[in-house]
């Protein structure tokens, strides 16, 4: 079920370190492309997975809506002014911010299990 | 606070990676010390981008915040990286760079730069000295073409640690420029031509860089729009900004368009 899994979150800070960590590996000889390919499949996996069982923070976002767009099932927000409400009343505020969000359907909640 | 879950989260990411990998390793004949060297390199990347405050490998590191490591020169104050992480450091930059990541990029190709002009490196910011970075990029062919050859000279090295990394976004209308100034001195209008090339060129650059600052991963359970009023259930969601990240299980969104 590793298909199940959404690819995005590679683009995370933890993603690229990780893809940064395969193209040296790959460059270097030390492993194959379709090795770094099962290890980013496995990371997909085992991310959402982490973040289901282990993240239960929960947060509010309020801002100005400057830019949004629906396309195959992905939301993209761009959010002007935002401020995420964090728990224990810690505030974050941005001028701008980008949100990619992708469906979360029965099809990624079956897989996750 | 959804900042200080971060090393916990990562770190068992990792674990998890790592250890689900192994027999994947195995089965394509790969030493088992390649597989520590994935590790000890995409720790040492995640530590280094200081998106959250992770804990040194040793305990007794909090104590010599300037321990004499070779790097240490080059005033970044991040969290002292252990032995097995300074020999990363130490490779030539990779390909495949993140804008975000070019900071870290930007540390290992600090020698050859003319000089140190990245005071910002040490900033909380991430994205700033990349955008630093690209800044001579876009004035270079501009300016080299109309202004006169003295200034040349100094902008020249600039552009070149760019070109040292092709994976990095490359400004897309590298060439217009070059090509508009010409026309432009042939008409005697360089001023205003080249002025309206960086213009756009900025924006458009502003446009391509700025989503990568501050970012959000997640996934959407609702989307509900009542005017021009939103509504919106996220789940699951890595957020970016000013060079942290936070995690959430549920972000309830209101945004007005």
């Amino acid at each position: 079920m590793a298909s199940a899994y959404y690819e995005f979150y590679r683009g995370s800070s933890i993603g690229m370190a990780l893809t940064d960590s395969l193209d040296e590996l790959i460059t270097s000889g030390a492993i194959t492309p379709q090795l770094a390919m099962k290890v980013l499949q496995q990371f997909d996996k085992s991310l959402a997975d982490t973040m289901v069982k282990q993240v239960k923070a929960k947060t509010t976002l309020k801002g100005h809506l400057k830019t949004y767009r629906l396309c195959d099932d992905v939301w993209t927000f761009i959010v002007q002014q935002a401020s995420f409400k964090m728990e224990q009343n810690e505030v974050i505020l941005t001028p701008r911010i980008k949100i990619i969000a992708c469906k979360n359907g029965d099809a990624i909640e079956a897989g996750k299990k | 606070m959804s900042n200080k879950v971060v090393p916990s989260i990562y770190r068992a990411v990792i674990d998890d990676v790592i250890a689900s990998i192994r027999p994947a390793f195995e089965e394509f004949g790969v030493a088992d010390d390649v597989l520590h060297e994935l590790q000890s390199k995409w720790e040492s990347k995640v530590i280094a981008s200081r998106v959250a405050d992770f804990e040194p490998p040793q305990p007794a590191a909090p104590h010599h915040p300037y321990p004499t490591l070779p790097n240490a020169n080059y005033g970044i104050s991040y969290v002292p990286p252990s032995p097995a992480q300074s020999r990363v450091k130490n490779e030539p930059p990779n390909t495949g760079v993140d804008a975000r990541y070019a900071l870290a990029t930007a540390q290992y190709a600090l020698p050859p730069l003319p000089g140190p002009s990245f005071p910002g490196l040490s900033a909380n910011t991430l994205p700033f000295p990349a955008s630093l970075y690209r800044l001579p990029q876009t004035d270079g062919p501009a300016g080299s073409e109309d202004d006169d050859d003295d200034d040349d000279d100094d902008l020249e090295p600039a552009p070149m640690p760019r070109t040292a990394h092709p994976s990095l976004p490359q400004p897309a209308a590298r060439g217009n420029p070059k090509a508009g100034a010409e026309d432009a001195d042939a008409d005697a209008e360089a001023i205003n031509s080249d002025l309206d090339d960086s213009d756009t060129e900025n924006e458009e650059e502003n446009e391509e860089a700025q989503p990568e600052s501050d970012i959000v991963f997640c996934t959407y359970e609702r989307v509900a729009r009542v005017k021009n009023k939103w509504k919106c259930v996220l789940k699951d969601g890595m957020i970016h900004t000013g060079g942290k990240d936070y995690l959430f299980q549920r972000c309830t969104g209101e945004f007005e368009w």
